[in-house]
């Protein structure tokens, strides 16, 4: 695939840092090179020697003075090499991407800041910009000062429908705009599993129908997945991936340890074709430098430690955990709220998507009436491409609220409506 | 070198302002600064229903952040020992926050510790119309300045030669680039005067909007700016209205008692914005680094934090908090004390073993901070392809001057030496090498001429 189609001009610009590079030649040098090229602080001097982490279920993490230099000092802008190689042999195992060869990975401050960089990567302002109506905020934050030019693809209680898909990209032939650069739709965003907000998932065969038509755009998929371990149900019955089914070398992927080891650490990881991997590399480079060192080794001791099996365990312990919670909210929202809203059960993550047919727009009525109901959610308004239109929808969480609030939420929920 | 110290904390009463033009009473305006990209960038709807928070019954019910579940989180307890073999331990709590989502702009507790610091250190005259956040290191905090700041056809003042990682920065952005000569204390103001005049007269649609520069040892040169400089370069930026982005990762590793005042110290008129590291001083890794300013201009950083990482590393702040609050302000003290020192040996080393080596070969500025030596090669026009071609071979590597200049395609007879991670040994035999490789590579080009 030609990759530079796809770049900002700003993205295009980006050069390595020399300093960088010249670190790498650390890496094939004599033991007698005395190398004064980097302008790495002296780690003695760091006030931190040691340190140990207790886990819940009483084991511990020892990080030894030579381990406590790896958490303290600058690293490679990739990534902590254990850790890297731990997440590509991860992805690898878990999605096989049919064209792995030529693909990357790099630890990021968490998977939105990949997000972040990959959108920057690729998004000048105005342009086009296909993705999951309604979508994730976060997604929307991130592209609002570029005033694209949406293309919301609306969706049922499977997802994204790839009818609807066809239908917003209808305007133009396939052939006609696979290599062209401007004023033609090239970024798709889609969150496959448990989507934020409507907490549905995509099944095999629409996520095949969507690739397809990507494929025949000639678009970029950003595959942004922080709930694939906290889908309900057994984990070999999990859709695949849309790296799984990526023969043209497409996609980016975003994944996150947020919902199931930690969201302060600041840990989430991108794979993707190495030319843009690059691009989000070189800009990393240039701002943040790398994932924080300490975050990146403490979730690397603990796959050690865990090793797979202990690491799908827990992962499944975490899905266990949101399942309760999602059956507790769904009692609750029956109890309370069954003449008044619809819903699809969601099927993984931590997001109930009411729908109020009875009120033309919840915007207003909870950002002006909730409180004195003592309940807030979000309305829908605020996952919406067009922000102007009305919605009748709105998102509540159910990750940490106690089953008695639930009931509580649900009644004073109820109270508001009506 | 406690003295220093004391210095530095006893610097606050001090206010020579010699060329620069009284307060302004009234805020500056600062739309005028801010790109169109950035102008652009809104607060999420989460936060502002955050907002509501403020003032809710304890009664109310709380279905609206998607914060993970924290019992779901897998790490109970943490301590750290730290040098002298003091132990913290995480209190529950400190540690929850530590692995939790938090607010963008940095962990409350450590926000608050860090601003009684720089109010402390530099008692901005603004201080109350100034704010601080927290930064993913204090380079992510510049990038997202520049990114806030520059529109393309503006125009940004750098010193020539600057640090290369902002050079790079600026690569991307391609704004455009008013370069300015610097002297053995940075940035010459008569030559920032008439570059100025140069882009103003130009006919750009572009205005100059900022001027960064590195006033304490100087990444690559070493050099530390008197404070009548300082003054004078404020006084120009009131001129020509723009923003000062003071990059000082380095004020701490100062090794004499002639402590300067900081941009901060000085901004009458609410221009400066201020970045700071914890990298040279408590950990490059940890990636935490903090920004000082006007509202308006921290804004727009913040909003593309939120957008980007969502918040800095909570972990990272809560040790460094937890640390800080440890040592108090005399361990605080006791620990720059204990770096200067160090780097202070490291440098003295350094300059014995360029004069045992290097006399009559290269020159240099012995410089009174930091880590770095820029070094001039006195017989050679470049140094650029014997350090990446034949240095590696010579068992000597530093970067060619080259880098740090902002035309890189100008032949540069300079060359930036580390001296924080090598050992007074390495040093030496370093330099011998280095003058192996300098005399060889004058023979080879005197075998072409």
């Amino acid at each position: 695939m030609k990759y530079s189609r796809f770049l900002t001009q700003v993205s295009r610009n980006r050069q390595p840092s020399l300093i960088r590079e010249m670190t790498n030649l650390l890496a094939q040098a004599s033991p007698e090179l005395v190398f004064m090229a980097g302008g790495l602080p002296n780690a003695q001097m760091f006030p931190f020697q040691a340190g140990s982490i207790t886990l819940k279920d009483g084991r511990a993490l020892t990080i030894h003075p030579k381990l406590m230099m790896d958490c303290l000092q600058y690293g490679p802008t990739p990534g902590y090499p254990p850790l890297v190689k731990q997440l590509k042999d991860l992805t690898q195992q878990l999605h096989s991407p049919p064209r792995w060869a030529e693909m990357d990975l790099i630890v990021t401050a968490g998977s939105q800041d990949g997000l972040c960089k990959a959108l920057e990567m690729m998004i000048s302002p105005g342009d086009y910009v296909v993705t999951q109506e309604p979508c994730y905020t976060g997604t929307l934050s991130i592209l609002k000062p570029y005033k694209p030019r949406y293309l919301p693809i609306s969706g049922d209680q499977n997802g994204m429908c790839p009818e609807a898909l066809k239908a917003a990209l209808s305007k133009w032939k396939p052939e006609e705009v696979q290599d062209t650069e401007k004023d033609v739709p090239k970024v798709l965003y889609v969150n496959p599993n448990a989507c934020n907000p409507t907490g549905v998932s995509l099944p095999e065969d629409r996520r095949q129908e969507i690739y397809k038509i990507a494929s025949e755009y000639n678009l970029i998929i950003l595959e942004d997945d922080p709930y694939y371990f906290v889908q309900f149900g057994d984990r070999k019955d999990f859709p695949p991936s849309f790296l799984s089914m990526d023969v043209d070398c497409r996609v980016i992927r975003f994944d996150s340890f947020s919902k199931i080891l930690s969201s302060g650490l600041r840990i989430g990881y991108v794979t993707g074709p190495k030319p843009l991997v690059e691009r989000i590399v070189l800009h990393a480079q240039v701002s943040l430098l790398h994932a924080p060192a300490m975050s990146q080794v403490l979730v690397s001791e603990l796959l050690k430690l865990w090793g797979d099996e202990g690491f799908f365990k827990h992962t499944d312990a975490v899905q266990a955990f949101y399942l309760d919670q999602r059956n507790a909210m769904l009692e609750a929202a029956e109890k309370h709220l069954s003449d008044l809203c619809e819903w699809a059960v969601p099927t993984g993550g931590m997001f109930l998507w009411l729908k109020v047919p009875k009120i033309h727009d919840t915007w207003d009525m909870i950002l002006e009436r909730a409180l004195t109901k003592n309940v807030i959610l979000v309305p829908g308004k605020a996952f919406m491409c067009d922000s102007s239109k009305p919605c009748q929808y709105m998102r509540a969480a159910f990750s940490i609220v106690s089953p008695e609030n639930m009931d509580k939420g649900c009644k004073n929920l109820a109270e508001l409506i009506s | 070198m406690l003295i220093a110290c004391i210095v530095i904390f006893k610097y606050m009463n001090s206010k020579t302002l010699l060329c620069i033009k009284g307060a302004n009473i009234g805020m500056m305006d600062y739309s005028k600064f801010i790109s169109k990209l950035s102008s652009r960038r809104k607060p999420s709807c989460i936060s502002e229903l955050r907002r509501a928070l403020d003032n809710c019954s304890p009664s109310l019910v709380w279905l609206a952040s998607g914060m993970p579940n924290p019992e779901k989180f897998p790490f109970r307890e943490m301590t750290v020992t730290l040098e002298g073999g003091k132990k913290l331990t995480l209190s529950k709590e400190t540690l929850s926050a530590g692995l939790q989502y938090g607010p963008s702009h940095g962990y409350l507790p450590f926000r608050n510790q860090l601003k009684r610091m720089v109010e402390q250190w530099h008692a901005p005259p603004r201080w109350a119309e100034s704010d601080l956040i927290v930064t993913v290191g204090n380079q992510d905090g510049i990038s997202k300045a520049l990114d806030m700041l520059l529109d393309p056809e503006d125009f940004i003042v750098v010193p020539d030669p600057c640090y290369s990682d902002f050079l790079c920065m600026l690569s991307s952005l391609a704004p455009q680039i008013v370069a300015v000569s610097v002297d053995d204390q940075g940035m010459r103001p008569d030559i920032l005067q008439s570059a100025l005049e140069k882009a103003i007269s130009s006919g750009s649609t572009g205005i100059p909007k900022a001027l960064y520069l590195v006033p304490n040892s100087c990444n690559p040169t070493g050099t530390n700016m008197g404070e009548e400089r300082r003054q004078e370069i404020y006084a120009i930026a009131q001129q020509y209205d723009l923003i000062i982005l003071e990059d000082d990762p380095y004020c701490f590793l100062q090794f004499n008692d002639k402590y300067l005042p900081s941009f901060l110290s000085m901004d009458v008129d609410g221009r400066v914005l201020r970045f700071d590291s914890f990298s040279k001083v408590v950990s490059s890794g940890l990636r935490i680094g903090f920004v000082t300013g006007p509202p308006p201009l921290l804004q727009g950083i913040t909003l593309h934090m939120q957008a980007s990482c969502i918040c800095p590393p909570m972990l990272s702040q809560v040790l460094i908090h937890e640390l800080l609050t440890s040592w108090g302000d005399e361990g605080f003290k006791k620990h720059i004390s204990d770096i200067c020192q160090f780097y202070k040996e490291q440098r003295d080393a350094m300059i014995q073993a360029l004069k045992t080596h290097l006399t009559g070969i290269c020159e240099w500025i012995v410089p009174e901070g930091g880590i770095f030596v820029w070094l001039k090669v006195l017989h050679l026009s470049d140094t650029s392809a014997m350090l990446l071609e034949r240095g590696a071979k010579g068992d000597i590597v530093l970067v060619p001057g080259r880098e740090f200049m902002v035309d890189s395609t100008k032949p540069s007879p300079y060359m930036r030496a580390a001296y924080s991670c090598v050992t007074p040994e390495e040093m030496m035999k370093g330099m011998e090498n280095l003058a192996k490789l300098i005399q060889k590579e004058i023979e080879l080009q005197s075998t072409h001429t």
